[in-house]
């Protein structure tokens, strides 16, 4: 990261396809020109040598032909160059080349011609040494304090330092504990060879040690050079910095003392000459390759670090001083004295990039891409921006979306009922322990006009039915294609089902022009299943505990006529009375009154009678509909069951008290467990262990515990669902009979229906009693209060589970008494639905059950908050100011 | 090009270049080959040298600096058995937040996170997750729309991380660590630091890497501090906090480095004890003056602290040794936003956006500072900006948010109300937008979706002030003084020091005291 980018003097690639690394780049006078210029020396490992001499006339300039002095092509990858006074005889600067196996000593000579372009320049070939192992890297200097002639150490894979006095093999050396080779330098100061070691220390050899340690195997190198020795080399010291290094450098320039630089793959160290850290630095980049170029502050060093983020640093010590960008990761970095140009810096990518550039204030140009914005209109924007406000106004009116008319269906699903039960059981799993538990087939047909992708077909009944494949996914659908699928419907749970009705739902996704992955479209339709499902025809019985009366106003049916599936024709001598069986194992039995017109349903069971009364009405219904006899009513006379919906309200709440208090214990018993954990966990963390004190037969016991609580709160889960199924099916009969009885047209049955029928799944935190107790009380407030003072009662805003009934049933009572008092339901003035609404987000659910009109108390108007509260409020800015930053680091 | 080089030498070059897979690839074919060639005699070959530099290699293509891994799962926070007092003296712990001696901004004006904090300038790995005092309380903690759960336990997720890295290795693991036998290994110290980071980082198999280290540290005879720190890494992960201490502490003794050092104060900032990591971190910097890691530990411990002042000025003196510091930069800026110079705080980010910081976030801040700054022409092309750039769900719905602002400061009340449910739609978790929209609905006379609105945003985050002193007002205008006495009161205890709260308090209990 930075503002600014490294600006280009002279730049050019360098052959196709080559690959360079550290040791290739190497920057001295090396034709002896006497100019001080230096020039600049690339070897590849495709065998390239290039020397160049870049003079640009102006900054930026392209490549002249010129500027590239020579180009030769060696037979072997060049792993390193280097320059230095290697001939015998002479101070003049030589090329080494060192190869996997040779190492060659050059020297560059150039004769000047009349133009510039007609110098000519070439290499003679000194001397060269045939190497026995394979090389890596070398380095030189004036070993043992030599004057004016340097000599040459060679590192091979295999860890051994080959030490050449200029033409002649002086000895080989292998190094102790040599794994892989590391970076590997000369200090002139301490006499020593400098070099990172595979147990990530930096180690340091002198060079005394070194020369003497042969004398001990001369014999063994005369006369194998390759053979190692058996002595080990003596340290001079050894710093372990924990790391790898990349490269490593000596450097004394007048001002500052003469430091060790070591560049690691995570840190950059400066060391001592006796191997102490005189500075560190934690580098929160991956370095590339670096160099410390010179002292400008005394006592300070200024060091080059290049990094795989294409930055340049320039550290002085330990502080950035500027930070530049390159074009590419150098692999390999120098600084040059070019055309009377101090200091420029020169590098080298592994892809043969070679640029000389110096810093300066270009910024690094980031061009943030464009946005897709158009030419606005305004004229248009603002009439798309009015009809977007409608359409979000109308939107917000009408809370639902209101479903598309029927009339052009895209997708068509119909379900078909088979008229008789399958002869061959389906059930599978059931829990019903009836000798055979009787299952139905429904045929379902989905029909597409139109491309339907991903067609899901979801069938869903009310537990305890089931139904034997619930998904169904079929390919995309063709325009005018069909599916069928067919599946069986039986009774799964032990108890029986509050309504026999089923439900399918088709989602697809429809392509448009401008959306082709699809719009999400649903078809869905309702079946109604047989109550030859759940039940067969038995004996009736005489006595009951519970008897409920409909009277209608036309003369009795016989029940071959409308119970045709439960009568057997043939023997009709009982046709005024029916008994059903259900498979659960209850009895309900049917009368018709002779001579009144009345039926009589009667059954041990409360929440029996339901199906059975609901059964006849709808089919009485039907038959009198195929009659063309449209005045029929029925009506119910007596008084409603309450008591005895009581009483199923009570045990439903009773389950549900039980399972909180299973919820409390198991909590408690968790918490007993996790303790029980922290001090075993302290026990074992302990150096010296005490005895455990049955901590652990403890910490088994609160197991156990737990999971027999889990069971039992399982269990009673279970009863809760049987529980609220049996509810149900008395608060559709209770409902019913209030119709009945007080004659209510459609829409107030509707309105009920959902006081008593919630929507919302009946759960521990939100059950069925506190909102039909919020419904109830809502409508005793509204429609059905006697006063205004009842009305201004505000309703706790929480719903939480009550403590008894006592309150749900006396609120019941009255609504039935206000109801018989001539109580009108209705919810004319406002909008909102009576459902909790479940709010997003955390796990508590807040219901919006108090209407807005309601809660206006007459004199008090203003609710609006002040201003200067409304500013407080929303001086709160910017969550996300936080959010900020995650960029990587510089 | 006929030119062959050595493999060997091929694939060291090519580590140096971090080309790690074709490293790992052309080690891999020198492993296939016969280990002949190599002297009886000499401990050298090969193919130990082609097995360590593909060890290296893997290790370095999914290395991640462990000091800045830092994840806290509920168990660790739950079985903590390091605390020394249940209630710390103020100043001395990272578990009280509010306990702000150096003047930092006031919850009205800085937003706080959930465990009570000022909302920092620069996303960290440890500033995300606040500390549940319970384990019901950490369970029930509002899930964002990110994350489903709260960690678990940050022991799991390494295995989860090693198991993935495996899957990059088709013919499975390159080292079978069951067949291991550590203590041949653990002699050969230029093999085991190599295998031990590999099992380390790569496989993340702590209980074995701890095991390679113990053996390794006692053949060096326990004077390789290397060794010590990776027990005390290993230790640090297990959780043996004290004993981590002890490694790292004898680890220092024999070498200072910047490393250790902040392994160390990692440590002491995971037992809380914040003073004694920034006592740490001020010896650090004697022995290493002007390390910026070191520095910028110190100001996010006072960050942390809820020290502002002190952690701007050692954010300053990070840049004053590296300005290219992203995160200093970030942090200078937000301080400055808070303390209302948003003009200020623009020069920072437009610093950042310079050297190429180019995200969402970014232009969000720029956006929201430019409007305080009154350049109005450049808010909205930077959350124009802002929203192209946004990566998720999450990034769309503060960029919302933060529009629905400036769409209250200039008065388009439709917009803001837009504005937030847009947010909601993108996220609706936003219990900020929630707050604001029942304000907006309360405007309306909508009194009951107001009420609803702040119910919600309340029980989203119960550490805002805002929703509950909201609803104080709201209940208290329609004359419900019991439920807007509660919520003050909550209001009170999320923001002591709010004078608006306080004042209907009083004027609540004046109420109380007539009646």
């Amino acid at each position: 990261m930075s503002l600014f980018k490294a600006r280009d003097w002279w730049s050019t690639i360098l052959g196709e396809k080559e690959e360079f690394d550290l040791g290739c780049l190497c920057v001295a006078d090396v034709d002896n020109s006497g100019s001080g210029q230096d020039k600049i020396i690339v070897g590849s490992y495709m065998g390239y040598l290039r020397i160049f001499n870049p003079h640009p006339v102006k900054p930026g300039d392209e490549v002249q032909p010129e500027d590239l002095l020579l180009e030769v092509q060696l037979r072997e990858p060049i792993l390193q160059v280097e320059v230095g006074k290697f001939v015998s005889g002479t101070e003049g600067l030589h090329l080494a080349v060192l190869h996997c196996r040779k190492l060659c000593v050059y020297a560059v000579s150039g004769t000047l011609g009349n133009v510039e372009h007609g110098n000519q320049y070439q290499i003679k070939l000194m001397y060269e040494h045939n190497l026995q192992r394979t090389a890596c890297n070398m380095t030189y200097g004036p070993f043992g304090g030599v004057k004016g002639r340097d000599l040459i150490c060679i590192q091979s894979m295999d860890g051994m330092l080959m030490l050449f006095e200029q033409e002649s093999y002086a000895f080989g050396r292998f190094l102790p504990g040599f794994l892989l080779p590391g970076p590997l330098t000369y200090s002139s100061r301490t006499d020593s060879f400098i070099t990172v070691s595979s147990c990530r220390q930096v180690e340091s050899y002198k060079y005394q040690v070194l020369a003497f340690a042969t004398d001990a195997d001369e014999r063994q190198e005369t006369e194998q050079q390759k053979l190692s020795s058996g002595k080990r080399l003596a340290v001079d010291w050894v710093l372990n910095i924990g790391e790898q290094a990349l490269d490593i450098c000596v450097v004394s320039f007048n001002q500052a003392v003469s430091s060790v630089f070591v560049l690691g793959e995570r840190n950059f160290f400066c060391l001592k000459d006796n191997g102490q850290i005189r500075f560190m630095k934690k580098l929160d980049y991956n370095p590339s390759c670096f160099i410390p170029y010179c002292s400008v502050k005394e006592g300070t060093i200024n060091t080059l670090i290049a990094n795989h983020s294409k930055m340049l640093n320039v550290y002085q010590d330990v502080t950035l001083k500027w930070a530049t960008q390159l074009p590419y990761i150098p692999v390999s970095i120098k600084v040059a004295n070019l055309q009377d140009l101090k200091g420029v810096i020169v590098t080298l990518s592994d892809d043969g990039h070679l640029q000389c550039s110096y810093l300066g204030t270009d910024p690094s140009l980031f061009q943030a891409p464009k946005v897709d914005s158009r030419e606005i209109n305004y004229e248009e924007f603002d009439a798309e921006m009015k009809k977007l406000q409608k359409i979000i106004k109308e939107a917000t009116k009408t809370q639902d979306i209101l479903p598309k008319s029927e009339k052009h269906r895209d997708v068509i699903v119909t379900a078909e009922v088979s008229p008789d039960l399958d002869a061959e059981s389906q059930a599978i799993d059931s829990e019903v322990k009836a000798e055979s538990v009787p299952s139905v087939t429904v045929k379902i047909t989905i029909q597409s006009r139109v491309t339907a992708q991903k067609p899901n077909l979801a069938v869903c009944v009310q537990a305890p039915l089931a139904v034997t494949c619930d998904q169904f996914v079929f390919d995309d659908l063709e325009p005018d294609s069909s599916e069928t699928v067919m599946l069986s419907v039986f009774l799964k749970g032990n108890c029986s089902p509050s309504e026999l009705e089923g439900n399918c739902l088709v989602s697809y996704n429809r392509p448009t022009e401008l959306n082709p992955e699809g719009i999400p479209k649903v078809a869905e339709c309702n079946f109604s299943l047989p109550l030859r499902l759940i039940c067969f025809p038995a004996q009736p019985s005489k006595a009951a505990n519970h008897k409920i009366t409909i009277d209608t106003n036309k003369p009795p049916i016989s029940f071959v006529t409308i119970f045709p599936d439960f009568v057997d024709p043939s023997e009709d001598d009982q046709t005024n009375v029916l008994g059903f069986q259900f498979l659960t194992g209850s009895k309900t039995t049917l009368l018709a009154s002779k001579t009144s017109q009345r039926y009589r349903i009667q059954s041990d069971q409360l929440e029996d009678l339901w199906l059975i009364t609901k059964q006849l009405k709808l089919r009485l219904e039907e038959h009198f509909k195929k009659q063309n006899c449209k005045d029929f009513a029925c009506t119910f006379s007596g008084s409603i069951p309450l008591q005895e919906y009581f009483e199923l309200i009570d045990q439903h709440f009773e389950l549900r008290l039980n399972a909180e208090k299973f919820r409390e214990l198991l909590s408690e018993r968790a918490v007993q467990f996790r303790a029980i954990e922290r001090r075993l966990l302290t026990r074992f963390k302990d150096k010296t262990p005490a005895p455990l004190q049955h901590l652990d037969t403890l910490l088994e016991g609160t197991f156990r515990e737990v999971i027999a609580l889990a069971d039992a709160a399982e269990e009673n889960q279970a009863n809760v669902f049987r529980a609220f199924t049996k509810l149900k099916s008395a608060t559709h009969l209770v409902i019913m009979l209030i119709s009945l009885w007080q004659k209510l047209s459609a829409d107030q049955v509707a309105i009920l229906e959902a006081t008593f029928l919630p929507l919302a799944e009946d759960t521990q935190e939100l059950g069925w009693e506190e909102t039909v107790d919020a419904a109830i009380s809502y409508l005793l407030r509204t429609c059905l209060s006697k006063s205004s003072k009842e009305q201004a009662l505000t309703l706790g805003s929480q719903l939480c589970m009550p403590k008894d009934t006592s309150r749900l049933k006396k609120n019941i009572t009255l609504f039935c008494d206000r109801l018989a008092k001539g109580g009108r339901l209705s919810l004319s003035t406002d909008s909102a639905t009576q459902q909790a609404v479940v709010m997003p987000g955390g796990c508590t659910t807040i219901p919006e059950s108090d209407l807005e009109e309601r809660t206006v108390i007459p004199g008090s108007t203003a609710t609006l908050p002040s201003h200067g509260q409304m500013a407080k409020q929303k001086s709160k800015p910017a969550l996300s100011e936080d959010a900020a930053e995650e960029a990587e680091k510089p | 090009m006929g030119l062959e080089l050595e493999p060997l030498f091929q694939a060291w070059s090519c580590f140096r270049r971090r080309k790690f897979r074709q490293c790992s690839d052309l080690c891999a074919q020198l492993l296939e080959g016969p280990p002949g060639g190599q002297e009886a005699d000499s401990e050298y070959s090969v193919f130990q040298a082609a097995w360590s530099l593909k060890t290296r290699a893997l290790t370095e293509m999914v290395y991640v600096d462990e000091i800045d891994m830092d994840e806290e799962g509920i168990a660790e926070v739950i079985l903590d058995e390091n605390a020394i007092a249940q209630v710390a003296r103020p100043g001395t712990s990272l578990k009280l937040p509010g306990t702000s001696q150096g003047g930092g901004p006031s919850p009205a004006v800085r937003p706080v996170t959930q465990s009570g904090r000022p909302i920092t300038g620069f996303v960290r790995p440890s500033t995300q997750s606040g500390r549940p005092s319970t384990m019901e309380q950490a369970i029930k903690t509002p899930r964002t729309a990110l994350t489903a759960r709260p960690i678990t336990s940050a022991s799991g997720r390494y295995a989860r991380l090693g198991t993935a890295s495996m899957l990059t290795n088709p013919d499975g693991p390159f080292i079978n660590l069951s067949r291991l036998n550590l203590s041949k290994y653990a002699q050969k110290p230029k093999l085991a630091k190599a295998l031990f980071e590999y099992i380390f980082h790569h496989e993340n198999d702590v209980k074995n890497a701890l095991d390679l280290a113990a053996l390794a540290t006692e053949h060096a005879q326990f004077k390789d501090w290397w060794w010590k720190v990776q027990i005390g890494k290993c230790y640090y992960r297990l959780g043996l906090y004290r004993e981590a201490e002890k490694q790292f502490k004898s680890a220092l003794k024999q070498q200072d480095m910047v490393d250790t050092v902040l392994y160390l104060a990692k440590v002491y900032l995971r037992l809380d004890q914040p003073v004694t990591a920034l006592n740490l971190f001020k010896q650090g910097l004697d022995r290493f003056p002007g390390e910026v890691t070191l520095i910028c530990g110190i100001a996010r411990i006072y960050e942390e602290m809820n020290n502002i002042s002190s952690a701007a000025e050692y954010y300053k003196d990070v840049l004053k040794q590296d300005n290219t510091h992203v995160e200093a930069i970030a942090c200078i800026g937000s301080n400055h936003f808070y303390s209302d110079q948003p003009e200020i705080a623009l020069r920072f980010y437009r610093r950042l956006l310079q050297m190429g910081v180019y995200n969402c976030q970014l232009f969000n801040n720029l956006g929201l500072c430019c409007f305080y700054a009154q350049q109005y022409d450049m808010t909205l092309s930077s959350f124009e900006r802002a929203l192209f750039l946004a990566e998720n769900e999450e990034e769309t719905a503060d960029v919302w948010y933060n529009l629905g602002h400036v769409a209250v400061g200039i008065g388009d009340l439709n917009l803001a109300y837009q504005c937030f449910k847009l947010t909601l739609v993108n996220n609706n978790d936003y219990a900020e937008a929630y707050n604001n929209l029942a304000v907006l609905e309360m405007r309306k006379g909508h009194i009951e979706q107001a009420r609803a609105l702040l119910q919600t945003a309340s029980s989203l985050a119960p550490h805002m002030y805002e929703p509950h002193f909201n609803f104080a007002i709201l209940s208290e205008k329609v004359g419900d003084l019991q439920r807007s006495y509660t919520a003050a009161q909550k209001s009170e205890e999320a923001f002591p020091g709010h004078v608006d709260t306080q004042q209907l308090i009083k004027q609540l209990k004046q109420h109380f005291a007539m009646l």
